[in-house]
């Protein structure tokens, strides 16, 4: 995955054309990330979560990037499968923003979040 | 109810975007700048019935249930003239001229019952709906309403390639639903995506041929919109565009 990223900011596509699993490799608009790297300054990439399930893979990622003058981010929760030893992209979910993030609500007898090994109602909670 | 009208080729509704078939677009590919405009007419309202058999339902907003129409139109600034008009104001290419063109003033996305406010010429249009203009539309329906079917029946044929190409950018491009919203009873409005994604999702056979005549005119049209103010946005489409199709094309 990290060697897409790269791929992309360094403008070779055939690598990121190659590593597409053959189902959605056919999906892949090259000729819009042709026109992409042309026009974006890359800022970073940034790994939440990856997770390794035998040949099954899963990354959830932020990319940031410069177009038109705007900072942007893109935000994917991407699958991988792993193919005769190679990793192979086979889709994902993108979002232009994050994901809402879930709240977990502390019961009043929980252990404290932060940390202290009391409970929440005569720690933080208090 | 009668109502009367007749065109004056005053010209003034031949400019800005054209929507086109699917079929004209691949047949006007080396003469208008391609793109997909999106709108969403929401579940309750008139054409929603229609629009849901034209195009896609969903869901958007989390509870908001919509239906989406994407028209694959000549994508030319409301400012812009069609390409195709003559210095004496006529169509050049009326023999061929697309069928909204010829469909005018009546609009196959709407039911037949539902085209009355259609035949008010909009602000500055010449349209003639005086006395000695024959009665076009009488109790709600089309007094000759064979462009009109022909249209209708077009869309209809092409709404399972335009669910292929909806789910294909739900999965790849999501972000377009979201800024579907905005859409909503705004009829200048829309949510553009690019022909490169509809050729990827699609995959005509002639895609080569289509993209390298695209190019050319996408080349064209970023010359027309450079340096022209208010039109930066088109602009940076056509040029774009024009790289995404030269890849297609080679």
């Amino acid at each position: 995955m990290r060697s897409r990223y790269s791929a992309f900011v360094l403008g070779k596509l055939d690598h990121v054309e190659r590593t597409h699993a053959p189902e959605v490799r056919g999906d892949f608009n090259r000729a819009e990330a042709e026109r992409t790297i042309g026009e974006v300054e890359w800022l970073g990439l940034e790994v939440r979560r990856a997770r390794e399930d035998g040949d099954q893979g899963s990354v959830e990622f932020a990319i940031r990037f410069r177009r038109n003058d705007q900072d942007l981010s893109q935000y994917e929760a991407a699958d991988f499968r792993r193919i005769d030893g190679q990793w192979y992209y086979a889709g994902g979910k993108t979002s232009a923003s994050h994901p809402p993030v879930h709240v977990v609500k502390t019961g009043r007898n929980d252990p404290c979040h932060c940390g202290s090994g009391k409970k929440f109602k005569k720690c933080c909670g208090a | 109810m009668e109502r009367r009208f007749r065109c004056t080729a005053c010209g003034k509704c031949c400019f800005g975007q054209i929507p086109l078939t699917l079929g004209e677009m691949l047949d006007h590919s080396g003469r208008f700048p391609l793109a997909m405009v999106w709108r969403a007419v929401p579940k309750g309202t008139r054409a929603y019935a229609l629009t849901e058999r034209l195009g896609t339902p969903t869901r958007i907003q989390k509870t908001r249930t919509v239906a989406v129409s994407i028209v694959p139109t000549a994508y030319l600034p409301p400012s812009m003239a069609c390409p195709e008009l003559t210095p004496e104001g006529q169509c050049g290419i009326h023999d061929g001229k697309p069928l909204r063109c010829r469909t005018m003033p009546f609009y196959p996305f709407r039911d037949a019952s539902d085209q009355a406010e259609l035949l008010r010429p909009r602000q500055g249009w010449l349209c003639d709906i005086g006395e000695t203009a024959p009665v076009v539309y009488r109790d709600g329906t089309i007094v000759d309403s064979h462009d009109f079917d022909v249209e209708r029946k077009a869309l209809l044929a092409q709404s399972d390639a335009m669910r292929t190409y909806f789910d294909y950018v739900v999965r790849y491009m999501p972000w377009v639903l979201d800024n579907l919203p905005a859409t909503i009873g705004n009829q200048e409005g829309g949510v553009v995506t690019s022909l490169s994604s509809f050729l990827t999702a699609c995959k005509p056979v002639d895609t080569k041929a289509i993209a390298a005549r695209q190019q050319l005119v996408m080349e064209r049209f970023a010359a027309k919109t450079a340096d022209i103010e208010g039109l930066e946005a088109y602009h940076r489409n056509f040029a774009g565009w024009a790289k995404e199709m030269a890849y297609l094309a080679s």
